[in-house]
C-alpha cells in the first residue's frame, strides 16, 4: 500500500478549488478526514508543511495523490461531486492519436489527453511525478499493465502515432542521457531499460510514440524523449498518455490524471484514439472516458448489510457525498461511480461507501445474539493435557520458530541422507536461518540448550507444537503434525531419567507403550528406542549422540524423547 | 530482645549452665559446683560462662584467688633423681665418712650438675651451717641437718602428681617453695605457683527469667530434624527442634512451568472459548488456492509475489484442489460467477492455485472451515502459525502467531461486527474506549480497523475485521453473512512479558524464560 508525500498548503488550495482562497484544515480535521480515503497520517514536518500519508486501499489509485485526497474531502464537504465537464467538451475535430497495427500483440492500449491553462507549480510538478510513479509501480504492476508519459504539448504536432518499430529503426535522446541512441540500445544501457526491459522480452518490434513530424515522444513503457518528454515548472500546456495491456485500467489511469489536472485548473482536451483492431470500446475511442456503469440496488440490501434502517434519502445523500452519481427510485438507488474510480465489483462495495461516508461512528455496535458453544480441538486438548503433565514433572516450556535451517534441523542432528532428515524446504530463500520447516522438535530444544549453558542445572525443557513431515502420499506433499519433545540435560543425565518421564506421561494419557531398540544417528547406539503404541511407531527416546552435542556445542549429556501427539489424539 | 527469642538464640552449652541453677535460681554457685552439676568439661564451662557474662545473664558474685603449687618438669626430675641441694649434702657426708677431700669441681663432675645449681646449693647449705668451705676450695660436712634439703624432699613427695594450695603448707615450707618457684629469669626451678581464680556466680534478673523459662520448657534434647523414627516412636514429644534463621535467602530452584508467551496465548484461547468460539486447526503448508484465491485475492495481487510469501521447493504443487471450490472460485475471480460480482476480469490460472506456500495468513484456516459445512450460527477461532517473507528485526518476525477467526449467522451485519469488536476490546485488552476506522482487506467489505485505548499502552490497533465478501463465501457454499476477524496481540504480549524485541517471544535464553513472570 503506497505511502505518499503531500504538502499541506497544496492540499488546502485543492480543497478550495482553483482561483479560490485556501481552505485551511487543522491536523485533527485532517486525520479525521483521512478516514474517508482509508488514509493514515504517518508523519509530518510542521516547518515545510510536508505530510506523509499511507493509503490502505489498493483498489483506489485515485487516492494516491494530493488531488485525490483533497477531492474526497471536498466532495464530502460540498455534499456532491461537481461534474467534470471535459467529457462533453469534445470538439468536432479533436486531436488524434493513431495506433499502428501489430501493437495488439505487444502493448495494445493507449489513452491520452491534452491539458492547457494550468501553469505547473513546484508542488504540482512533484505531485504529477509522484502520481506517475506510484500508479505505474503499484497499480500498473511495475509498468507491466500501465505506464504513463507526460510531455510539453507545445512541442508536439498532431496527430500523434503510437507506433511499432524495430529496435534499431529509430533513435532519440532519452531522459537522463545526453546521447542519441536506438531503442535496442536503451534496453541495454539505460537504467530504466535495464529495470523494465523485461516487460518487452521476446518482442522483435517495440512500442514507439512519435508526432506528425516523426519527432520521438517516448519509448513506452521504458523512457521519454529528453526533448519533449520533460515537463518543467512554468509549463502551461501538457500532453498526457497512458499505455498498457488492460484497456479499462489504461483509461482509468488517464481519467485520474485528467481529473487531477482539472482540479488544478487545467482545461482538459480529449483525444481521439484510432485503433486498427477491435477493442472493448470500439476502434475509435475518445479519452478520457467515463466507463462507469450504473448499478441499481434495493435499499433493503444496504440496510440489511449495515444492520440499520436508513431510508432511500439518507443512503442517496451519503453516496452523493462520497462522489457517486445517484438517482433514487421506490426503495432503491441507482448509482454510478465517478470516472476516477472503477472499484465497484459488488453491492457490498457500495455498502461500505455508505458506512464510510456517514462515518463508522454513526453506527451503534450491537452484540451478535445467537448462541454458540465454544471448545477446543481434540489435538489442542491432548496437547494441553501433556503440557500440564510435563510442567508437573518439572519441565520448563519453550516456544520456538517453526522455520529453521537445514543445518540445525538435519546436519547438526547427523541426519544427512536419512529418512529422518527430509524437510519441507523454502524455494525463495531469504536467509538460510529461515529456509525449512522443522521436521521434528528436538532441534528446537537443543537450540535452547546450546544457548543456555550458563543457566543453572539441571535443565528440563519441553515444547509441544507443530512440525511438517514430508510425505509424498499427501495432497500437500507433507503433513503438519503436533508433537511433544522433551530434553533433560545435566552432568548425570541418564536414559532412565527421561524414560521415567515418558512412562509417567503414557500412564496418565492412559495408553500402553513399549520400547524397541533401533538405530538412530542422533542418539547413542544401544541407548535409543522407538516408542511403540497401538502397533505404531509414535516417537523416539534416547541419549543424544556425543557428536550431536558437539555440533551444537552443548557441554553436558542430554537425554530426550519425542512423541507424535496427533497420532495419540486420533486414537483415543 | 524478648525473653523467648533470647532463649531461642542460646547455645546448648549456655542452656546447660542456666539449667544448673534450676530449682534455686538465686543461688550463688562456685565454678567447681557448676562444673560438677552441669557435667561440662572445664573448657566448655568456661566458654559458656563467658558467653553468659557477655549477655548479662550471669554475674560474678565474688572472685577468690588461690595460689596453687605444682611441680614443674624440673621438679619431677628432682623427685626422681633428687634435687641439687640434696645431692651436694649427700656427697659432702659421703666424703666425711670416707675422709676424702671434696672440691666443688669434683661434685660438679660426679653429679653432672650445672655450676649455677651447685653453687646455689652450696650457698644455701653453708648458710644453714650444714657445710663448711675449707682451704683449697674443699667442702666439708658439719654433720648438722639442712632444713631446706629436708623440706625439699618432703615437698617433692607431697607434690608429685598432685596440686596443692599454697596455704596448706607450713611457713617454712612456703618459704622453700617460694624460693624455688619458677620466676621470670629463672625457669629451672621445681615449683610453680599459679593463681586459681574461683568465681562465685549468680544469675542476673534476666538470667533468673531465662532459667525459669528454661525449666518450664523442660530439659528436652534439641534436635535439628524431625525424622520418621521420632514420629514412629513418638519421641518427638521429648525433643525440642532447633529453630532456623529463616531470614536467610532461599535456595534457588527451577520450577516446571509454562512458557510465558504460551501462557498469554492460553489466556486468549480460554477467553475465546468462553465467548463461544470453537477452535480450528490447519496445515503449515498451504496451496495458493486456500491461502489466497479462496479469499478473493487476485493472482496478480502485489502481496502474492515472491517478496511476500514463502514458496515450497519440493513438491512445488499440490496434487489437486477440491471441487466444486476450484471451479467456483475461478469463476468468481474471472467474472464474478454466481456471486453478483463483476470479478477481477483476468484469466485465472488453475495451475497457480495448486502452488504450495507456507501459510501466510490465518484466514486460510477460516477458508477451509467455510468449505467444510460449518455450524450456522457459528463462531470459530484459530491461533495459527504463519510465515511471511520479511527481514527479521525487532518488530518483524518471519514466523509468528495469528489469532483470527469467523462468525457466521443470519444476524451478522456491520453493526454486529462492531459489537463483536467491542467485546474483544473489553475482554481481550480490558479497554473501555474503542475507535472504529475504515480499513482495507482484499477479502472483506466493509472492513474495519479496531483501535482501543489500552490501560498501559494508550491508543493502539488491536485488530482488523470485516464482513467476508460474497465472492469469498458463496463459492465455498456459505449463504449467510460471515464476519472475518483478526487480532494483533504481539504488542500486548510483549508488554505483558516486559520485552521490547519481538524475537524474544521465541528466545533461546533459558534464564530469561525461567525468570519471566508473564503476568497477564
Amino acid at each position: 500500500m503506497p505511502t505518499i508525500t503531500i504538502f499541506k498548503q497544496d492540499l488546502e488550495g485543492l480543497l478550495a478549488g482553483p482561483g479560490e482562497a485556501l481552505q485551511s484544515i487543522t491536523m485533527e480535521q485532517l486525520e479525521e478526514s483521512l478516514m474517508l480515503g482509508k488514509g493514515e497520517l504517518k508523519g509530518q514536518n510542521p516547518d515545510t508543511g510536508e505530510l506523509r500519508i499511507e493509503l490502505q486501499d489498493s483498489n483506489r489509485p485515485d487516492l494516491w495523490c494530493c488531488e485525490g485526497i483533497a477531492r474526497q474531502i471536498r466532495v464530502k464537504r460540498q455534499g456532491a461531486l461537481a461534474k467534470y465537464d471535459f467529457l462533453t467538451n469534445t470538439s468536432t475535430s479533436p486531436k488524434r492519436l493513431n495506433v499502428a497495427s501489430g501493437l495488439e500483440k505487444v502493448r495494445p492500449f493507449v489513452a491520452a489527453c491534452a491539458a492547457t491553462g494550468y501553469r505547473v507549480t513546484q508542488e504540482g510538478l512533484a505531485q504529477l511525478i509522484q502520481t506517475q510513479e506510484k500508479l505505474a509501480e503499484m497499480f500498473g504492476r511495475k509498468r507491466r499493465t500501465v505506464s504513463i508519459g507526460l510531455y510539453r504539448l507545445a512541442a508536439i504536432e498532431f496527430p500523434v502515432t503510437y507506433d511499432l518499430v524495430k529496435p534499431d529503426e529509430v533513435t532519440f535522446t532519452p531522459l537522463g542521457m545526453d546521447t542519441v541512441m536506438t531503442l535496442g540500445e536503451m534496453l541495454l544501457v539505460h537504467p530504466k531499460g535495464l529495470e523494465f526491459g523485461g516487460i518487452l522480452a521476446g518482442q522483435d518490434r517495440l512500442p514507439f510514440l512519435r508526432d506528425a513530424k516523426r519527432q520521438a515522444l517516448s519509448f513506452p513503457p521504458i523512457i521519454n524523449s529528453r526533448e519533449v518528454g520533460e515537463v518543467r515548472v512554468g509549463d502551461d500546456a501538457l500532453f498526457v498518455e497512458v499505455t498498457g495491456t488492460d484497456l479499462s485500467m489504461v483509461v482509468l489511469t488517464l481519467n485520474i490524471f485528467a481529473a487531477n489536472l482539472a482540479d488544478r485548473g487545467a482545461l482538459i482536451e480529449p483525444i481521439e484514439v484510432r485503433y486498427p483492431y477491435k477493442t472493448a470500446l470500439g476502434e475509435t475511442v475518445m479519452t478520457p472516458q467515463d466507463l462507469g456503469k450504473s448499478r441499481t440496488l434495493p435499499i433493503g440490501t444496504i440496510e440489511q448489510a449495515l444492520g440499520q434502517a436508513l431510508g432511500t434519502h439518507e443512503v442517496a445523500k451519503a453516496l452523493a457525498a462520497y462522489g457517486y452519481a445517484v438517482t433514487t427510485g421506490p426503495e432503491q438507488v441507482t448509482v454510478t461511480l465517478p470516472l476516477y474510480r472503477q472499484d465497484l465489483m459488488h453491492a457490498v462495495d457500495v455498502v461500505e461507501d455508505v458506512a464510510i461516508s456517514r462515518g463508522y461512528g454513526d453506527f451503534l455496535p450491537v452484540m451478535p445474539s445467537q448462541f454458540t458453544v465454544g471448545g477446543l480441538s481434540r489435538i489442542e486438548m491432548v496437547s494441553d493435557r501433556v503440557r500440564a503433565l510435563m510442567v508437573g514433572m518439572g519441565f520448563q516450556e519453550i516456544i520456538s520458530n517453526i522455520l529453521g535451517s537445514p543445518k540445525d534441523l538435519r546436519d547438526a542432528m547427523r541426519l544427512e541422507g536419512t529418512e529422518w532428515g527430509k524437510l519441507v524446504e523454502v524455494d525463495n530463500v531469504m536467509s538460510q536461518n529461515f529456509s525449512a520447516l522443522r521436521q521434528w522438535m528436538l532441534p528446537s530444544l537443543l537450540r535452547v540448550e546450546a544457548a543456555s549453558n550458563r543457566a543453572f542445572y539441571p535443565h528440563r525443557i519441553f515444547e509441544a507444537g507443530e512440525v511438517a513431515r514430508p510425505d509424498p502420499a499427501q495432497p500437500l506433499g507433507s503433513r503438519s503434525v503436533t508433537v511433544l519433545g522433551g530434553v533433560i540435560a545435566h552432568a548425570d543425565a541418564h536414559f532412565s531419567e527421561i524414560h521415567s518421564c515418558l512412562d509417567t506421561l503414557f500412564y496418565y494419557v492412559n495408553q500402553a507403550y513399549s520400547l524397541e531398540p533401533i538405530q538412530h544417528p542422533s542418539f547413542l547406539a544401544g541407548r535409543v528406542g522407538s516408542i511403540l503404541s497401538g502397533g505404531k511407531q509414535v516417537g523416539v527416546i534416547g541419549e543424544l549422540h556425543p557428536e550431536v552435542l558437539e555440533r551444537w556445542q552443548i557441554s553436558v549429556p542430554a537425554v530426550a524423547f519425542e512423541i507424535d501427539l496427533t497420532e495419540l489424539a486420533e486414537r483415543s | 530482645m524478648d525473653i523467648s527469642s533470647l532463649i531461642d538464640s542460646l547455645h546448648p552449652l549456655e542452656v546447660k549452665v542456666l539449667s544448673t541453677f534450676g530449682t534455686n535460681p538465686s543461688a550463688v554457685l562456685q565454678t567447681e559446683q557448676l562444673a560438677q552439676s552441669s557435667g561440662l568439661e572445664p573448657s566448655q564451662l568456661s566458654m559458656a560462662v563467658e558467653w553468659l557474662l557477655a549477655k548479662s545473664l550471669l554475674t560474678v558474685d565474688t572472685e577468690t584467688v588461690t595460689p596453687i603449687v605444682s611441680l614443674t618438669k624440673v621438679g619431677d626430675l628432682y623427685f626422681e633423681k633428687y634435687s641439687p641441694i640434696e645431692r651436694v649434702l649427700s656427697a659432702a657426708r659421703d666424703a666425711a665418712t670416707t675422709g676424702k677431700r671434696l672440691t666443688i669441681q669434683d661434685i660438679q663432675a660426679r653429679e653432672g650438675l650445672e655450676p649455677a645449681e651447685v653453687s646455689g646449693a652450696i650457698g644455701r647449705l653453708k648458710k644453714e651451717g650444714a657445710l663448711l668451705i675449707i682451704q683449697g676450695g674443699c667442702i666439708e660436712s658439719t654433720g648438722r641437718p639442712s632444713q631446706t634439703a629436708e623440706a625439699m624432699r618432703s615437698l617433692l613427695q607431697q607434690l608429685h602428681g598432685a596440686t596443692r594450695e599454697l596455704r596448706e603448707f607450713s611457713e617454712a615450707q612456703r618459704q622453700v617453695i617460694q624460693d624455688h618457684a619458677v620466676k621470670r629469669g629463672n625457669a629451672r626451678e621445681p615449683f610453680r605457683i599459679d593463681d586459681r581464680v574461683a568465681r562465685a556466680l549468680k544469675l542476673s534478673v534476666a538470667g533468673i527469667d531465662a532459667a525459669q523459662q528454661l525449666s518450664l520448657q523442660g530439659t528436652a534434647e534439641e534436635v535439628s530434624q524431625l525424622t520418621p523414627e521420632l514420629l514412629k516412636d513418638g519421641s518427638w514429644r521429648t525433643k525440642r527442634f532447633r529453630k532456623y534463621t529463616i531470614s536467610l535467602r532461599a535456595p534457588r530452584i527451577a520450577p516446571g512451568k509454562r512458557h510465558p508467551y504460551r501462557e498469554f496465548l492460553d489466556t486468549v484461547k480460554t477467553k475465546l472459548v468462553s465467548m463461544g468460539f470453537q477452535e480450528m486447526r490447519g496445515s503449515l503448508v498451504e496451496t495458493e488456492f486456500w491461502n489466497m484465491d479462496a479469499l478473493f485475492m487476485p493472482q496478480f495481487h502485489p502481496a502474492r509475489d515472491i517478496h511476500d510469501v514463502y514458496f515450497v521447493k519440493e513438491p512445488t504443487h499440490a496434487s489437486s484442489i477440491a471441487e466444486p471450490f476450484l471451479s467456483r472460485v475461478m469463476q468468481a475471480h474471472q467474472d464474478g460467477g454466481e456471486t453478483g460480482s463483476t470479478g477481477w476480469n483476468y484469466p485465472f490460472d488453475a495451475e497457480r492455485a495448486r502452488r504450495l506456500v507456507l501459510r501466510s495468513q490465518g484466514t486460510a484456516v477460516s477458508a477451509h472451515t467455510l468449505a467444510a459445512q460449518p455450524a450456522v450460527p457459528g463462531k470459530y477461532f484459530s491461533i495459527a502459525r504463519c510465515f511471511r517473507y520479511d527481514q527479521v528485526d525487532a518488530t518483524h518476525a518471519t514466523d509468528f502467531f495469528q489469532v483470527e477467526g469467523i462468525v457466521l449467522g443470519e444476524d451478522i451485519n456491520f453493526r454486529t461486527l462492531l459489537g463483536l469488536l467491542n467485546l474483544f476490546a473489553r475482554e481481550v485488552a480490558q479497554a473501555k474506549e474503542v475507535k472504529f476506522l475504515p480499513a482495507y482487506f482484499p477479502f472483506t467489505e466493509p472492513s474495519v480497523e479496531l483501535h482501543v485505548r489500552h490501560p498501559k499502552l494508550g491508543w493502539m490497533e488491536l485488530g482488523g475485521a470485516g464482513l467476508f465478501r460474497p465472492e469469498v463465501t458463496l463459492p465455498l457454499g456459505i449463504t449467510v453473512p460471515v464476519i472475518a476477524w483478526g487480532l494483533g496481540l504481539d504488542r500486548m504480549a510483549m508488554v505483558a512479558l516486559g520485552i521490547h524485541d519481538i524475537r524474544e517471544l521465541f528466545t533461546d535464553n533459558l534464564d530469561l524464560i525461567r525468570s519471566t513472570r508473564g503476568a497477564f
